[in-house]
């Protein structure tokens, strides 16, 4: 596993974006599916900053780790923050998604675009430490 | 890549032109830019996208806000997007509720 290490704030976001972009692209994934990984990773990598620790005024940073094998390639944050398990949170269903835009609820969509943005999507908490898991599956050419 | 946005209002139709990569630092910027255009109650609101290349969800929570800011008489448009942003709205049924051109005025 490769791992580079980002501060946790915000101006971190793009470079968290380039780093797995070159990644991936160096693992063979497509461009969508790279860029639906990108969507993923940003989204937890957001909420691990401002809620991990911007708004609770710790300081901190997000490891992330990387591995490719010939038919996947996997992305792991670590953090030292409060355990939260983004996969616990409330996913908006298709009768949301046909609501007229003025009466839809704002949250859930970052989420579901992470776990539909990636092969699989998991958390753990383990050492003290959360843990979110992004897999793509590679498609042969 | 940096994010740079402008925006004019004429005749009620607010167009912005967003450009380079809308993650949660940079939909901060947009969400102003739209507060500052809601000010002068517009009817449409234009977003060129053309050379936007990236869009998280907190992107597509300003598009929400912005139909909440400015009411259910305002309708949005979104000239020339990536067709890798066309699928996110897609995705997350957001489609319905803008849009999609390839030049505006339509």
């Amino acid at each position: 596993m490769e791992l580079k290490t980002f501060p946790a704030i915000i101006d971190s976001l793009d470079a968290i974006r380039q780093y797995v972009k070159e990644k991936s692209q160096e693992a063979g994934v497509d461009k969508k599916a790279t860029y639906n990984l990108l969507v993923a990773v940003d989204e937890i990598a957001t909420n691990i900053i401002l809620y991990g620790y911007q708004n609770v005024g710790l300081e901190g940073n997000i490891d992330v780790f990387s591995e490719a094998t010939p038919n996947q390639f996997k992305v792991i944050f670590e953090d030292d923050a409060t355990p939260f398990d983004p996969t616990t949170r409330e996913l908006p269903d298709e009768e949301d998604f046909n609501l007229p835009l003025e009466e839809r609820p704002i949250g859930g969509l970052g989420i579901y675009l992470t776990i539909t943005g990636v092969s699989d999507f998991s958390y753990e908490y383990k050492n003290n430490r959360n843990r979110n898991i992004f897999v793509v599956d590679i498609k042969s050419p | 890549m940096d994010f740079t946005i402008t925006s004019e209002v004429v005749d009620k139709v607010a167009k912005l032109k967003l450009t380079g990569e809308l993650d949660s630092l940079s939909a901060r910027v947009f969400q102003k830019e739209i507060e500052k255009v809601a000010l002068e109650s517009p009817t449409e609101l234009v977003l060129d996208l053309e050379n936007l290349s990236f869009m998280s969800s907190a992107g597509l929570r300003v598009l929400i806000f912005s139909k909440q800011k400015m009411g259910v008489g305002l309708t949005i448009y979104i000239v020339k997007p990536q067709e890798i942003i066309v699928d996110t709205l897609e995705k997350t049924g957001l489609q319905h509720s803008v849009n999609i051109v390839d030049q505006y005025p339509v």
